[in-house]
């Protein structure tokens, strides 16, 4: 069973029917919040290179650990996530891309450009 | 005013007209100096957060220059200090925005926001005083 008028997507899970464009702006604001909550492992990292010695080789050892790698390679998909949307988003406000095809190719662009982006910095880390 | 948009789109972020004609309008009075803002800010982070991840990259994969090394140079110290300013700018803006949209009591409102500026404040200073202390000892 299906409404038939417009809904507000927080009618989901039962009656909101996600399309891609909604989705893309509700991942935007959410990696806003998390590159938030992430922008603490940045201040903490300056502190600790400022502060050197121990608190640096303690921070050095949680950032190689597994959930330190795992909150990096977070941290990078929100970040270029939010970035690339962002260019999305700047463009729309200086008036450009309104169309429903605009929107959907932008969208698809953006996607592609945050795989690319996350595979080639995780490649570089390894390989490098 | 419609041929004047038909060759010339107008819009909130490029043209300051725009901006002229709807000051002090809307609920929020000043909300559009926010909205710039935000916009001004997400434009200065396009190169200095890319600069900043890029400089990560080098530092994570090279093992001979050390983080130190790197910001006692007075070009990345200043590029660092300008990403903080407008990183801490543009994530004031957008959570309070987000708690426009989802915090519905005056008090709760009143206090996000507080707690969010003071969170900021000590971020934003303790990145500064770091970057400040790496630059000078050298």
């Amino acid at each position: 069973m299906r409404m038939q008028r417009p809904l507000s997507p927080f009618m989901f899970p039962i009656w909101y029917r996600f399309q891609m464009t909604s989705a893309l702006s509700i991942l935007h604001r959410l990696t806003g919040i998390a590159l938030s909550v992430g922008s603490i492992l940045l201040v903490w990292w300056l502190v600790a290179v400022a502060a050197g010695g121990e608190l640096f080789a303690a921070t050095h050892a949680f950032m190689r650990s597994p959930i330190g790698m795992l909150l990096l390679f977070l941290w990078s998909v929100a970040f270029f996530y939010h970035l690339c949307n962002g260019i999305r988003h700047l463009a729309w406000d200086a008036g450009y891309g309104f169309e429903l095809r605009s929107a959907y190719r932008g969208g698809y662009t953006v996607i592609a450009a945050v795989l690319v982006l996350t595979v080639l910095t995780w490649a570089y880390v390894f390989i490098a | 005013m419609s041929d004047t948009r038909s060759s010339y789109i107008s819009t909130a972020l490029r043209d300051g007209s725009v901006l002229r004609r709807v000051r002090h309008l809307g609920s929020a009075r000043g909300g559009l100096r926010e909205w710039r803002l935000q916009r001004l800010t997400a434009l200065a982070l396009i190169p200095l957060a890319l600069y900043f991840v890029a400089s990560m990259l080098r530092l994570a994969t090279s093992g001979r220059i050390t983080a130190a090394q790197w910001l006692a140079s007075p070009i990345s110290a200043l590029l660092v200090i300008l990403f903080v300013l407008a990183g801490f700018a543009h994530m004031l803006a957008g959570l309070r925005s987000v708690f426009l949209d989802y915090v519905h009591t005056r008090a709760r409102l009143l206090l996000a926001h507080l707690f969010v500026r003071a969170a900021t404040a000590i971020l934003a200073g303790a990145s500064l005083l770091a970057v400040l202390k790496l630059f000078l000892d050298h």
